[in-house]
């Protein structure tokens, strides 16, 4: 990796810490990466229950099966839909933190 | 009587010894505004959720979905997944970025005193939308726990959220609203459960989920009315009203004078006007071809709650108390969790209401279900001591989310408006201000609230989310992702967001079209699905034809970067 003028080489840190062109690069790419993430979380989130109430206009057989007695449509509607966005929440949250994690590598590695 | 009124006491007493326990620890200014930054998530998580489960979350789904059937149950899906929006887009940038309030953010991001300003606007009023229907619903509820006067619930309320948001500042605070999470979490969950295991699981289930509707029980029913109340009898009908023998056709409208009604064994039970008469099929079936459960309407209200909770000063604030930006994240997913676990149990309310408290539907309190459906299901000590749980309950919901909404008022208008001499103002001083304003920050919505006792409590919080989502959401959400927002677009996006919801709720409110069915009424009651994205593409647009390009180097860099980089300035900045 070494660029030959060892002694005034500028590390990925010394560009953050000072704002130049480059640190800035750094920044926006991670920026990126996280609105990425966050905008496919949002797309499951938004495919799954944005779906639900056309998929319960669309199907109305949905209300004759029942399960503890209680209609299939009526059921899904709360505990399920909460379970998914507790489960997209986590997934979430562990991916951002590694994103953060990789970065915090790549300004201390070099 | 008196059970309730003792855990309602119990309650406020806890409350009041928690908050001042709290006060030992407000020592800076810190302490004050944000609890110093060192609550752990597991406890932030719990004082987030207890400030956000209000009178709505508490009464409001239950009786909804009583009164219009399973499509009032979109309202906890919505509630519940503005806090997602609010991890994958805020949480923890904003944390990172370090300001007190939301003005702090607003200023410190684009450089602003005068968008300072009008974000200072912005959380006053949301924040006073927000808080008359707690009021209002602390009123409704002391009338039916203690028959006192609506106005002394309102008193009560209002001294006490005073006197410990006056005293213990956020510090405080924070452990109150944990407390209250798992007062109200336990006060909805073992009535539910205790009833259910009392009734051998769901009574009347064709009622629920078949053909059959609501109708008197084998003894008849006796309905008291305290006010004048109309009436639609959906079939033919013989029932006594004030001692006198009446009779009532398929479809008649009646005007029922205050008295006792009494209906004959099995008779179907009228509803009050407002209320759709249906079937247990039509009642199970979650989205409907009009009405509240119209697709239009769902979307539009899953829009105002997912993008509004982000814009609610009250909750936001409580996200600058986490140490860093991984805990502020970590401290959403437990919100999650915790909101899912509470959601689970209003749904069993209204259920039962419809099964075995129809006089509700008659009086037309469906919101009252909470607290009524104990005593009404299970006579005898049982059902009085689950009935003291859930008033108590209720209590807890409206204390804990007017004390949140009351330190966001003070805390803005002390530290924004009143603290002109910046973060150099005395702690005394800075305290004595902060007390002041606290007792005045109650004092003018609990008159409101005095006054408005007709206003629906529904469209009030309508009105504090789709203002949240025309006006804070555009701005975090550009002002955080997009280096280019400037000041100008933020300001025109506030304004034409804020004006066009206020507008279209009061466009709403004048031509009545709560009561009607078409497209348009649905977007005049709840107009996110418009103003939300005019407010996006008013701020785009007017950033872009901004004519001089802004540095947002600093500002990104310092809502970005992770911790432990080891850059001293942002690391001094946020601690």
């Amino acid at each position: 990796m070494s660029l030959g003028a060892s002694a005034t080489r500028r590390t990925p840190r010394d560009e953050l810490a000072d704002e130049t062109a480059h640190g800035e690069l750094y920044l926006t790419q991670l920026r990126r990466a996280q609105l990425e993430l966050a905008l496919l979380a949002l797309v499951a989130f938004g495919g799954i229950v944005g779906s639900l109430p056309l998929l319960f206009l669309l199907v109305p057989g949905l209300e004759r099966i029942h399960l503890f007695g209680i209609p299939v449509a009526a059921l899904l509607v709360v505990a399920p839909l909460l379970a998914i966005f507790v489960a997209i929440g986590a997934i979430y949250r562990h991916r951002a933190d590694a994103l953060d994690a990789s970065f915090r590598d790549l300004i201390h590695d070099e | 009587m008196m059970i309730p009124i003792l855990a309602v006491g119990a309650i406020t007493l806890a409350t009041i010894g928690i908050g001042t326990w709290g006060v030992r620890f407000a020592r800076t200014t810190s302490d004050l505004y944000v609890a110093s930054r060192a609550v752990a998530p597991w406890w932030n998580a719990a004082a987030i959720s207890g400030e956000y489960l209000s009178a709505a979350s508490f009464l409001g789904i239950a009786g909804l979905m009583m009164q219009i059937g399973v499509p009032a149950l979109w309202q906890a899906v919505g509630f519940a997944a503005g806090y997602l929006a609010l991890l994958l887009f805020v949480a923890a940038p904003l944390r990172r970025f370090g300001s007190y309030t939301l003005p702090d953010f607003a200023e410190g991001r684009l450089g602003s005193r005068r968008l300072r300003n009008l974000a200072v606007a912005a959380v006053l009023a949301i924040d006073t939308f927000y808080l008359i229907p707690q009021l209002k619903g602390a009123g409704i509820a002391f009338t039916e726990v203690a028959g006192a006067p609506y106005s002394v619930g309102i008193a009560v309320v209002a001294v006490v959220v005073t006197l410990y948001v006056a005293l213990g500042g956020m510090r405080g605070v924070t452990y109150v609203q944990a407390f209250q999470f798992w007062v109200k979490t336990v006060a909805i969950a073992v009535p539910a459960i205790a009833l259910l295991i009392y009734l051998g699981g769901l009574p009347h289930r064709a009622t629920l989920f078949g053909d059959a509707v609501p109708r008197a029980p084998a003894q008849g029913l006796r309905v008291n009315l305290d006010h004048r109340q109309t009436v639609e009898f959906p079939v033919a009908t013989t029932f006594e009203a004030a001692g006198q023998a009446r009779h009532a056709i398929a479809g008649q409208i009646v005007v029922l004078e205050p008295g006792q009604i009494v209906l004959p064994p099995h008779a179907v039970v009228p509803v009050s006007s407002g209320t759709p008469w249906q079937t247990g099929r039509e009642w199970a079936r979650p989205v409907r071809s009009r009405g509240e459960g119209a697709p239009l309407f769902i979307y539009s209200l899953l829009l105002a709650t997912f993008l509004g909770t982000m814009g609610l000063p009250h909750i936001l604030i409580r996200f600058y108390t986490s140490p860093d930006g991984p805990t502020a994240r970590r401290t959403t997913v437990w919100v999650l969790a915790l909101l899912a676990l509470f959601y689970l149990f209003p749904p069993i309310y209204g259920a039962l209401g419809r099964a075995l408290a129809p006089s509700l539907y008659v009086t037309g309190e469906t919101d009252t279900v909470v607290l009524q459906l104990p005593t009404l299901a299970w006579h005898g000590m049982g059902g009085q001591i689950l009935g003291a749980m859930t008033a108590a309950g209720a209590f807890a919901a409206f204390m804990s989310t007017s004390s949140g909404l009351l330190i966001s008022i003070a805390g803005t208008i002390s530290y924004d408006v009143w603290g002109r001499g910046g973060r150099a103002v005395r702690l005394p001083v800075r305290r004595r201000r902060f007390r002041i304003v606290a007792a005045l920050g109650m004092a003018i919505p609990s008159a409101v609230a005095l006054a408005v006792r007709s206003v629906d409590i529904s469209i009030l919080v309508g009105w504090a989310f789709a203002l949240a989502a025309s006006t804070f959401c555009p701005l975090f959400v550009l002002g955080i992702w997009w280096p280019r927002l400037t000041p100008q677009g933020a300001a025109m996006g506030i304004l034409a967001g804020g004006v066009v919801a206020i507008g279209a709720i009061t466009a709403g409110v004048i031509a009545g079209a709560q009561t009607l069915t078409g497209p348009i009424d649905s977007i005049l009651t709840q107009p996110a699905i418009v103003s939300v994205p005019l407010a996006f593409a008013a701020m785009i647009v007017g950033s872009l034809f901004t004519t001089e390009s802004p540095d947002a180097g600093p500002q990104m860099l310092a809502l970005h970067s992770p911790e432990g980089l080891g850059l001293e300035a942002i690391d001094r900045a946020r601690a």
